[in-house]
């Protein structure tokens, strides 16, 4: 499990850039994962307070888009990719492989923050299905086996 | 939500080729329902906005393109409505199709369903034989009622079953979200109607579920467990724990709730002869349909525990012995006739209704001949008890809140006390009132305020002088005093809030002396909000040794000779009061009669004690005799809410065993030891008598009491606080008094949920300093004063300033003046 709010950061310079309007939620939350990298449950508390509206609603808002995480990215991220052309070449059992591995769930990231885990739709390189990603590292045509070497390759 | 029109006007619609006329501005389904046409529905509800996400109420209008959803559509003139062709039911069944595949759903299609709605009169739709434990919301079942209307009996549709776990952490109230429709009706109460902003939906698509940010409990989340969510639930989805498995309720009785003094309406729900479960009433000035925690989750679990006494019994040599009423009456009438009137004490929980009170005060004086009667709220206000009467002069009733234009609120937390207030104010504030909170402590009304001033605690009365002397026009350093009394001028009707802690703080008068001025300089209305439930009726009953009923002064010899008018009896004349400060006082008390509980063990061991309760004593209480009370569910009568209001109580199930009502059980023994004018066999004829006292109390009135009261209490003098150094005892501590009592008793000890919510005796510590204390939550540790010392246990608040401790007293437990000086240190 990540460690979910562990760091407490100020983001009072980044709310102090908007008016106390709800309309600026999303431009707030922008902000805040471009400087955290994720949406810390501080931030949250923070962004409540100062927009005077609950943390519930913040966070519903915030869960409906993808482009938010609320886990604290870790060192590495790996994303498998489950698009059509991975899928029907077996990117389900790379996945479930990689969770099996990191004892996490996809949008978590590992205790020791070492890795945070991703499925995404596609990487644009169908013809080398099945891929995962590491980093800025494209792995073509993946298997279970390699796919742990591959990953002892990160610290 | 489309944007409707308000202007009023009637037009005319055709709803099924036939003609009906309606309201401007309303929606097709409201149209239809007034006109008594059924559409199905299962988001839509009256209390709040328009939805359109179950797609059930579709209907074809002519004109318009497609099946438009009724309760978002508009009406207008001339409009051609048909709300059931063949080809809308045959949309709809496979819409609720659709919503069935994701809905754990067996007990609607089943094939014995039928028989077994008829004939078996269990829990469930479906028999605990056949298997089916899925569903908690029996006969309640607003899908199973659309289902049975549109008759589907197959679901052609893979099922899909999300397989979340049933999430049971939270006190009063279970949540599957399996059974869960996403209609939002949960959470637009939440959000809409109580503005409390729990529920939200999470996620997208096929995850979507619903419930606070991150995966955090509704507890943490900050929710009030109003219920409010789980009554409109049209599934089981969201269940009340205690009611779980009891069914359909009977009938219903609107009652008041007696758990503080708000004075909220409620609808007992009776099954049998027993209540199980309490709703909010329709029929309020105060609550308007919602209600606090206590009113929708406490009621039944208290009136029906297995602690309640069911039977007189006495004490022998430690043993305890049941007896019968006959015996007991007997028992008490020959306690009493030999004791001396000075050495005569009564104490009356202030819960009690007027009817019971007022008979209590009837027989301390003409029976015992004496004044010496007092309540447990002359303890809990203390040296504030005059200064907060004072308050009453300048009071307003508690719709005014919705008239203000500025609410100042000074000590309140709407979160599980008076949580209604909460409802007004959110409601105020979206109309476009502004709230100022003035409070030392974290509370839940900081969202909302426009300004909030934090205070150490006690600081309040300089905060308070501050706004006193910027209103009239002197230019102040402090940001927030500048800019509150700035708002203080420009509005136009002010009301102030006060909260019931002040009894507590140092120079506690003196805060309430302060915002009665700045009322007076303002001309602002005050709310005071009592959290005993019937502390008016104590005050205009005559239960303290210097006030006579009306409210009246005992040491006034014409009010002495009004009483003995009114009441046709016996009143002694008025020598000394009955000072709860002074320990000689309590030293004369040989005979002490409870009524509700009250922390003796403090104050005295008198040699007899008539203990009369709907619990039994505690351990440490040596009772002679234990009279089994009635609880406000039980009994009929009247309370008179902290605005001032007369509310009726009324039966509306059979107490347990013999149990008797409080007024009962002392005239019968007033009867038996042979004094006149106790001959009453009902509340009315009391409520006749004390009319004499209390015009309008004999009526159901909608008008409120006349206050003020002309009474008041001799306090005697306040005590020396003792001085204690930083370096020796590091901790702030602010310790308050518990409110939440029923008849003296801490509901959370009888309520479990309760107890996780608002029990006492747990210690609010900054993470800061449990680190470096090396604390963690549940731990118990010792905190000492110079004069006392305590054993609590620990709960982590990042709400908690540091070096900062907090807690709520059991009644009893003794505190210094907040804030005071203490050391903390591990078990």
């Amino acid at each position: 499990m990540g460690k979910r709010g562990a760091k407490k950061k100020d983001i009072s310079n980044i709310l102090s850039g908007f008016r106390d309007d709800e309309g600026n939620l999303i431009p707030i939350l922008q902000k805040i994962q471009k400087k955290l990298g994720f949406i810390s449950e501080d931030s949250v508390r923070q962004t409540a307070r100062y927009l005077r509206i609950s943390e519930n609603q913040i966070f519903g808002v915030a869960s409906f888009y993808s482009q938010f995480r609320f886990n604290e990215p870790g060192r590495n991220s790996i994303k498998v990719c489950l698009g059509t052309a991975c899928h029907v070449q077996g990117g389900q059992i790379l996945s479930e492989a990689v969770e099996r591995d990191l004892g996490i769930l996809p949008g978590q990231t590992t205790e020791d923050m070492r890795y945070d885990y991703e499925q995404v739709a596609c990487l644009g390189c169908c013809a080398l299905a099945p891929v995962i990603q590491i980093n800025d590292d494209i792995y073509s045509r993946m298997t279970v086996i390699r796919l742990k070497e591959t990953m002892d390759k990160y610290e | 939500m489309p944007q409707m029109s308000k202007r009023k006007g009637k037009l005319t619609i055709f709803i099924d080729n036939k003609k009906y006329s309606c309201e401007t501005g309303s929606t097709i389904l409201e149209a239809a329902e007034q006109s008594g046409v059924y559409i199905p529905t299962l988001c839509a509800h009256t209390e709040m906005s328009p939805f359109g996400g179950c797609r059930m109420c579709i209907v074809e209008v002519e004109g318009m393109r497609g099946f438009p959803t009724s309760c978002t559509t508009p009406v207008a003139d001339g409009m051609k409505i048909m709300t059931h062709t063949a080809q809308i039911q045959e949309e709809r069944k496979e819409i609720l199709q659709l919503i069935l595949s994701e809905h754990t759903s067996s007990c609607l299609i089943c094939d014995e369903r039928l028989e077994c709605k008829e004939s078996t009169a269990t829990i469930r739709k479906v028999g605990v034989t056949t298997g089916c434990r899925y569903c908690p919301s029996d006969q309640q079942c607003e899908l199973q009622d659309v289902v049975e209307y549109l008759g589907v009996e197959e679901i052609g549709y893979p099922v899909y079953y999300r397989n979340l776990k049933v999430e049971k952490n939270d006190p009063f109230y279970d949540r599957d979200y399996n059974l869960c429709i996403l209609c939002g009706r949960c959470i637009r109460m939440c959000q809409e109607v109580r503005t409390a902003n729990i529920l939200a939906f999470k996620q997208r698509g096929r995850n979507t579920v619903i419930g606070p940010a991150f995966e955090r409990t509704h507890l943490e989340a900050g929710c009030e467990f109003c219920g409010a969510c789980v009554s409109t639930c049209p599934t089981g989805a969201l269940s009340e724990k205690a009611r779980k498995w009891e069914g359909k309720a009977d009938y219903a009785v609107t009652t008041t709730c007696a758990f503080c003094g708000t004075g909220c309406r409620l609808d007992l729900q009776v099954k049998g002869k027993k209540v199980i479960g309490s709703l909010p009433a329709g029929d309020s000035h105060v609550s308007d349909r919602q209600l606090c925690v206590k009113g929708r989750f406490c009621v039944t679990e208290l009136v029906n525990s297995h602690k309640r006494i069911k039977k007189p019994f006495t004490f022998r040599e430690g043993h305890r012995f049941n007896t019968n009423w006959k015996e007991a009456i007997g028992i008490a009438a020959g306690i009493l006739s030999s004791c001396k009137p000075e050495e005569f004490g009564m104490i009356v929980s202030s819960d009690c209704t007027n009817e019971d009170l007022y008979i209590a005060q009837k027989f301390t004086r003409s029976v015992m001949g004496s004044h010496n009667i007092n309540t447990e709220a002359r303890i809990f206000y203390g040296q504030t008890f005059n200064a907060y009467l004072d308050l009453f002069e300048l009071s307003t009733p508690i719709s005014d809140i919705a008239k203000s234009d500025l609410v100042l609120s000074v000590g309140i937390d709407t979160r599980f006390s008076r949580s209604v207030i909460g409802v007004e104010l959110r409601k105020a504030i979206s109309a476009g009132a502004r709230l100022v909170t003035i409070n030392s402590e974290e509370h839940n009304l900081v969202n909302i305020a426009v300004r909030w001033i934090r205070p150490e605690a006690g600081g309040e009365s300089a905060v308070l002088k501050a706004l006193c002397t910027a209103f009239t026009g002197k230019s102040t350093n402090d940001k927030d005093i500048a800019y509150v009394s700035g708002l203080l001028r420009q509005a136009n009707k002010i009301t102030i809030l006060v909260g019931s802690q002040y009894p507590t703080f140092k120079g506690g008068a003196e805060i309430l002396g302060r915002i009665k001025d700045l009322a007076l300089k303002t001309g602002a209305g005050i709310t005071p909000l009592p959290p005993q439930c019937n502390f008016v009726g104590t005050l205009l009953a005559g239960v303290y040794s210097e006030i006579l009923p009306g409210g009246l002064n005992a040491s006034n010899k014409k009010s002495l000779s009004a009483v003995r008018k009114g009441s046709g009896a016996p009143v002694p004349a008025f020598k000394n009061p009955w000072q709860f400060g002074s320990s000689a006082a309590w030293k004369k008390i040989k005979v002490l009669y409870l009524v509700g509980d009250f922390p003796l063990e403090r104050y005295c061991s008198p040699d007899h004690l008539i203990y009369q309760n709907i619990f039994g004593p505690r351990d440490t209480l040596k009772a002679d005799l234990v009279l089994p009370a009635r609880a406000f569910s039980e009994i009929d009568g009247t309370i008179i809410s902290g605005e001032g209001r007369i509310q009726k109580i009324k039966k509306a199930a059979d107490s347990p065993g013999e149990a008797k009502a409080d007024w009962n059980i002392l005239c019968m023994i007033a009867r038996k030891m042979g004094k006149k004018g106790f001959g009453f066999s009902s509340a009315a004829g009391i409520r006749k008598e004390l009319s004499t006292f209390v015009p309008g109390v004999a009526r159901s009135s909608k008008n409120l009491v006349a206050l003020p009261i002309e009474g008041r209490l001799l306090l005697g003098r306040t005590k020396k606080i003792a001085r204690a150094d930083k370096k020796r005892y590091p901790f702030i501590l602010n310790a308050y008094s518990m409110e939440h009592l029923y008849h003296g008793n801490e509901i959370s000890e009888t309520v479990e949920g309760a107890a996780v919510l608002f029990g006492s005796g747990r210690l609010e510590v900054n993470p800061v300093d449990a680190r470096k204390l090396r604390i963690k939550n549940g731990d118990e540790v010792i905190v000492t004063s110079p004069l006392h010392s305590w054993r609590w246990t620990v709960k982590i608040s990042e709400d908690q300033l540091p070096e900062t401790l907090r807690v709520t007293l059991a009644p009893g437990e003794v505190a210094e003046m907040n804030p005071q000086r203490v050391k903390i240190r591990r078990k």
